[in-house]
């Protein structure tokens, strides 16, 4: 069906920002983190509980433990942009994830140990809550400015016919035709409901909530975004936008190869629900199992849609994705 | 949806979208509580002018055929789909009369559409 698959562009970017800066970071944690073994008590403490520190562990072991965590977890992200990411939200997934989880790690050491410099006892190591928040907050502007130091997509036209045996939609040549769809999934916000709500109220009750409550609000807000989307095909092309304005998912008529139904199944394919990246680097809007749309796209990228109705919008796309053509 | 224009007909843009909704709900394709696209969505897709999509919503509503609600946008009313099951079996008798007369479907819509104004003019 389609020739010889693209090979992944900006490698170059993606190695730098998931892999070279996080071992970078990480290996600066470590060395930070050793030069400070004589300011700090011995075991230090590794693991807070509502009333204070209620673990320890050796400096060495925690510092490098964190420190394979923090490599592992990068070597991931840049496996997934490197290998998979002809998409931009595959690479900038990649890369945030690795980026974002060295500076959530790198912190947490760095954080834990700073507060310590200077006690005598792990016991009498002071409340780890600021320190937990600039972790979560690391992690979380990290993650961000990996995404956003990973360069776009570069436009892509191009001038293929649509294949034949795509479906098509009788149009009248002055004809305009426009298909817009909402797609909503109560399930996503009935489940996040189901497991935020509770953390929240053990949070409050436990005396926690400067910890647990900016967490489980970036959560609650990253479900909303993924909540509901309207979808649109017209002479604009494919558009996916959540009704948040963010996450949204835009190809132009140019860069359409083909469009079609498929049968989407989010948890094999995609690993859950929402706004995913899934095998192969494909990139899904996926709110239920079900018939979708799925987009094949010029530089070997796909992007699919859990939507009803999805023969329409695959039909009309094919048909517009034509008159560009010709135009 | 799918909602198509023709800038080239005679018919106003506004009539050409509410007739399709008519002809959608009639046919049961569009169900009660289906949510008609938010006007400016379907404004920017079809490339006409926002007031357009809305004058078209305000004729299909001012027709009880849906409900326009702050923040949930066009819905297809409750009673929109309750009258037309005898209407359709009706059309489907005109169809095959008709069909078995050899008519062609010019004058069969010539003839209703008589029938329709003679109605209005009584």
């Amino acid at each position: 069906m389609t020739t010889t698959t693209p090979t992944v562009p900006h490698r170059l970017a993606s190695t730098l920002v998931a892999l070279v800066v996080p071992l970078v970071l990480t290996a600066a944690t470590v060395v930070v983190a050793l030069s400070w073994r004589d300011d700090l008590p011995d075991p230090v403490a590794t693991h807070w509980g509502p009333d204070g520190p209620d673990g320890s562990g050796s400096l060495v072991a925690f510092v490098w433990s964190s420190a394979l965590a923090a490599v592992l977890l990068a070597a991931g992200g840049w496996a997934l942009a490197f290998f998979a990411g002809r998409a931009a939200t595959t690479r900038r997934l990649g890369t945030g994830f690795s980026l974002g989880f060295a500076g959530f790690l790198s912190t947490l050491v760095l954080g834990t140990l700073a507060l310590q410099r200077g006690v005598a006892d792990w016991t009498a190591a002071p409340p780890v809550d600021g320190v937990v928040l600039l972790t979560l907050l690391a992690g979380l502007v990290l993650g961000a400015l990996g995404a956003a130091l990973t360069p776009g997509d570069a436009p892509h036209p191009t001038s293929t016919p649509v294949p034949v045996d795509a479906a098509r939609l009788p149009l009248a040549p002055d004809e305009r035709a426009g298909w817009v769809q909402h797609i909503r999934s109560r399930g996503v916000l009935v489940v996040a409901g189901v497991v935020l709500v509770p953390v929240l109220l053990v949070a409050v009750l436990v005396r926690t909530p400067a910890v647990v409550v900016p967490a489980v609000l970036v959560l609650a807000l990253l479900v909303a975004s993924m909540a509901s989307f309207t979808v649109s095909v017209d002479a604009r092309g494919l558009s996916v936008r959540s009704g948040l304005g963010w996450p949204r998912q835009h190809v132009p008529l140019d860069e359409v190869v083909r469009a079609e139904v498929v049968p989407v199944r989010p948890f094999p394919e995609f690993g859950g629900w929402g706004y995913r990246v899934g095998r192969g680097g494909r990139v899904g809007i996926v709110l239920r199992t079900g018939e979708g749309l799925l987009v094949e796209r010029t530089g070997g990228r796909s992007l699919v849609v859990t939507v009803d109705d999805a023969a329409t919008a695959a039909a009309l796309l094919n048909t517009l994705a034509d008159r560009a053509r010709v135009a | 949806m799918l909602l198509r224009i023709d800038p080239t007909s005679a018919e106003p843009l506004f009539a050409q979208l509410a007739a399709q909704v008519r002809t959608s709900v009639a046919r049961g394709d569009l169900t009660p509580g289906t949510r008609l696209p938010a006007a400016r969505d379907l404004a920017a897709a079809l490339d006409i002018n926002l007031h357009t999509v809305l004058r078209a919503y305000q004729e299909l509503r001012d027709e009880g055929l849906i409900e326009l609600r702050r923040g949930r946008g066009a819905v297809v009313s409750e009673h929109a789909a309750l009258d037309y099951a005898p209407l359709r079996a009706a059309l489907t008798e005109v169809v095959r009369a008709s069909r078995s007369l050899g008519l062609a479907p010019e004058t069969t819509t010539a003839l209703l559409k008589d029938a329709l104004s003679e109605e209005t003019t009584r």
